[in-house]
């Protein structure tokens, strides 16, 4: 393939614009001076300790990871079925239906949240945390809608015809012939509602309170008051966790599944 | 009464247009029966109606006496060959196969045993533990029908199960697929758009129409007496002219040409038509005897063992197939002969 | 009978639960802001003319179409650059887009905030070339979020067109290149009218990403430099006012959708075959 030079530098240049701040991260994590410089001085790993001596670090990592993982769990029980039923099934109404299920993402999250915390919490006297978790819900179910939705669609349907002459009921025939056959798409919904859930924030930022704050919002919340490279080691701890999901994404469905 | 019986079935999707109209069946144990027709004639509804995938509107439908309209598909035990085949992608040969059976809480050794006797038919011994993306079509085509047949159905379905083949394996595969169907004798319904397909592999043949059996037959009677101008299209007949009636076997062209058949007519059917192939391009033979009509040729084309000719008639333009013993120019004058056991009245 | 109703039964639970805690809660903030005693469009009429909130809308539109401008500018030749590339090459730029994209926007906004701050990276830099004296302010302004922004949406971008430029054969760029056209000529002509459809899909996100943000422009405008998002969580928490927040939601609401049409009535001008769906 012929490459013109002028284009091979721009996108070398888009890409440093990418990657150069999150290398800076990731060397002012090693800095020992109490707040942020670069280039550092000196090499410490102190940093690092101090994010997990960090109580609200420690405890929203711990909120979040459960939110994000039922609030795709609660999406992918009600998501899966209802994705089926949308691809296989002559519905009323069937585009608007669908446009419904994925409106979660038109609504800005910032105002998912607020309107959940008003109805919710304050109307309707539900925990915090229902909330939080109902929020995240939301959140999710676009992409297992889509996701799982196209997986269906890609799959033959004669496979479900096939199986009921065999004597399946539809049931049967959805356990044992579809759901095995979409099982890459159930994953990679999961790992993209999980990881958007994970790292969002409007939607989280009405629904917080005391015990109850997300992994981003505290640091959020601490990088409001402090300017020291334990948020950079918590960035880079972040990123790692990026890498190890992408790689796993890679290795069982590779990354081109959901991107 | 027949094995299999299908009554008055009407099958309307939109309570406008019905997709079946009023469809009657019959079909003989043992018989292989094609529905043969073009895209949308209704065939495939026909089928999906005996599979109980599909509803009927109207009508019943019976096997071997008892009323199955109401049974649903995954009562009925009928095995089904798919178009794309259908195979499940997440199992082996084997049990792809064994599935059917699994579902009926058969014995593990009954099922192996089973599974191994209808590979073995099927001539897919070896590949048993492959997955179904690692068969060639011809392949995936047996596993198909061995998944159908293993569950020892009362009726065999098979959808256009050669049109994804290429030309030379179809061949194959059709005289495979009677050869398994003869010798485990199963009644069996098969649907085509290809006629030469359909004759070659058929005990009978209902050719469809709109929603309608326009003829139900032997194939060689559909070949030489088709019933209706349409079957007699869709099966090679090119060559039509309106007919005044005279007295039975006897009519008149629009020309004042009298043309007699000998072949079956009916008093109401108006309508001459011949197969390119039948008729000759005759010297010596005077105009205005019976059966004769003098033209000119128009166009000729080349088919390989023969030349086309493109003949403008009285009688309207007719093609002639003819041998390459003598060859005609465009321009040229000519009279052909429609013989009288060859003209059919549609 | 019954068997027709099953569809309808397992769309069912997703469809109650949307409807009770995404569109009930919807309305029940956006319904009280039409009523004072009877039906009134007062709050909006009110929002509309006050110069502080009308100057905060506009900055929001405004940042969104600049942000969404440089992201095209950046996007599109670098997902060309990606979609011609030899396959494993191209799997590889893939991942290395897509990671930012899967990494947390605190991190992503606090990375500006490392480099742009007074004792940023910027700033040390060019005071430690002499260049300038004092630290340039640059920090919680507008160029601050509308950078933080940029680097937000640009992988969304480049993945979006890459999507649709890996689809567009190379035959065609062959094909115009044999018709007379040069690289640059053929890329113009063929390969941007063909990419529009992408364009529009990923300009939709990025706009409607950017005026609804919330992170970035708490993390780098500052007090100053409010947006929309950022304005309502203000509304609704620092002055408690709910009505008000509740009538930025709407606005909010409002304008995302606009916009989608928007963009989708000019993709449909530009794209003769057929609607664009985001």
């Amino acid at each position: 393939m012929r490459k013109q030079i002028g284009l091979k530098i721009f996108a070398g240049l888009v890409f440093a614009f990418l990657f150069v701040p999150l290398l800076i991260i990731v060397v002012t994590s090693f800095g020992t001076n109490s707040t942020i410089q670069f280039p550092i001085q000196g090499f410490t790993l102190d940093w690092y300790g101090k994010v997990f001596e960090n109580q609200s670090f420690v405890n929203s990592f711990l909120l979040s990871l459960q939110i994000a993982f039922w609030g795709t769990v609660l999406a992918l029980l009600v998501g899966v079925p209802a994705a089926y039923s949308l691809a296989r099934h002559s519905i009323f109404g069937r585009n608007w239906i669908k446009s419904f299920f994925l409106s979660p993402t038109i609504v800005p999250g910032l105002v998912v949240g607020y309107s959940l915390y008003q109805f919710i919490v304050i109307q309707l006297q539900f925990p915090l945390i229902q909330g939080l978790l109902l929020g995240h819900f939301l959140i999710c179910l676009p992409y297992v809608i889509r996701v799982v939705g196209s997986t269906i669609e890609q799959l033959d349907g004669s496979i479900e015809e096939v199986s009921w002459t065999l004597g399946c009921t539809k049931l049967q025939a959805f356990m044992k012939v579809v759901l095995p056959n979409i099982t890459s798409g159930i994953f990679a919904s999961f790992m993209l509602a999980f990881i958007n859930s994970f790292n969002n924030i409007p939607v989280s930022q009405f629904l917080s309170g005391p015990g109850v704050t997300m992994l981003p919002t505290s640091l959020m919340n601490y990088i409001e008051y402090n300017y020291d490279p334990s948020v950079s080691a918590l960035s880079v701890i972040l990123m790692l966790g990026t890498v190890v999901l992408m790689f796993v994404i890679e290795k069982t469905l590779g990354l081109a599944s959901i991107s | 009464m027949s094995y299999v019986e299908l009554k008055d079935i009407r099958v309307s999707y939109d309570h406008k247009n019905d997709i079946l109209k009023d469809l009657n069946l019959s079909i003989e144990k043992g018989e292989l029966v094609s529905l043969l027709g073009p895209s949308g004639c209704g065939k495939t509804t026909t089928l999906r109606v005996i599979a109980g995938l599909i509803n009927p509107n109207d009508g019943e439908f019976l096997v071997d006496s008892q009323n199955l309209t109401k049974v649903p598909v995954h009562k009925r035990k009928f095995g089904m060959v798919f178009q794309s085949y259908a195979l499940f992608p997440h199992l082996t040969i084997r049990e792809n196969v064994a599935f059917g059976l699994k579902l009926r809480k058969e014995k593990k050794n009954v099922i192996d045993q089973k599974v191994k006797d209808i590979l073995a038919i099927t001539g897919l011994e070896e590949l048993g533990d492959r997955y179904p993306k690692q068969l060639s079509g011809g392949q995936r085509q047996r596993v198909a029908l061995a998944r159908a047949l293993v569950i020892e159905p009362k009726l065999l379905l098979l959808d256009e199960p050669l049109s994804n083949l290429d030309a030379k394996l179809r061949v194959a595969m059709r005289i495979e697929i009677k050869r398994i169907q003869s010798q485990l004798g199963i009644t069996s319904v098969f649907v085509t758009h290809d006629q030469e397909e359909c004759f070659s592999i058929s005990d009978k043949v209902a050719v469809m129409n709109k929603g309608i059996i326009e003829q139900f037959d032997t194939p060689e009677e559909i070949y030489k007496n088709p019933k209706t101008e349409f079957v007699a299209r869709f099966i090679g007949f090119e060559n039509f002219f309106q007919l005044t009636r005279v007295e039975e076997g006897k009519y008149k062209a629009g020309d004042g040409t009298i043309f007699l058949s000998t072949r079956q007519w009916e008093t109401d059917k108006r309508t001459g038509t011949i197969r390119p192939d039948d008729i000759d391009i005759v010297t010596g033979t005077e105009p205005n005897e019976n059966n004769t009509v003098s033209g000119t040729v128009k166009v000729r084309t080349f088919l390989g063992k023969s030349y086309q000719y493109e003949i403008e008639t009285p009688i309207g333009a007719l093609l002639v197939n003819e041998s390459d013993d003598v060859i005609y120019q465009v321009g040229d004058s000519v009279t052909l002969s429609i013989p009288a056991h060859k003209l059919i009245i549609v | 009978m019954t068997q027709r109703r099953i569809p309808y039964l397992i769309l069912a639970p997703g469809l109650i639960l949307l409807i009770l805690f995404l569109v009930l809660p919807l309305i029940s903030i956006i319904f009280p802001t039409f009523f004072d005693g009877g039906f009134t469009l007062a709050h909006y009429i009110s929002f509309f003319m006050d110069d502080y909130n009308v100057g905060i809308f506009w900055r929001t539109i405004k940042i969104s179409l600049i942000v969404t401008l440089v992201c095209v500018l950046l996007g599109v030749p670098t997902a060309y650059y990606i979609s011609q590339s030899p396959k494993k090459w191209r799997g590889l730029l893939m991942s290395l887009t897509l990671f930012p994209l899967l990494t947390n926007s605190v991190v992503r906004s606090f990375a500006w905030i490392t480099i742009l701050g007074q004792g940023g990276v910027v700033n040390n830099t060019l005071m430690g070339l002499g260049v300038i004296s004092e630290p340039l302010t640059l920090l919680y302004t507008e160029f601050a979020i509308i950078i933080g922004s940029v680097y937000l949406f640009l992988p969304l971008m480049i993945i979006t067109l890459v999507g649709i430029l890996e689809n567009i054969e190379t035959e065609i760029m062959e094909a115009a290149e044999t018709l007379g056209a040069n690289r640059l000529i053929a890329f113009v002509k063929v390969v941007l009218p063909l990419s529009v459809p992408g364009i529009i899909v990923g300009s939709i996100l990025v706009f409607t990403g950017t005026m609804t943000a919330y992170t970035t422009p708490q993390l780098l405008g500052g007090n100053r430099n409010i947006m929309l998002a950022t304005f309502l969580y203000q509304n609704a928490t620092a002055l408690g006012n709910w009505q008000g927040a509740s009538v930025i939601a709407l606005v909010m609401i409002v304008a995302t959708l606009v916009v989608m049409k928007l963009f989708n009535v000019v993709a449909g001008r530009m794209d003769k075959r057929g609607e664009v769906s985001a």
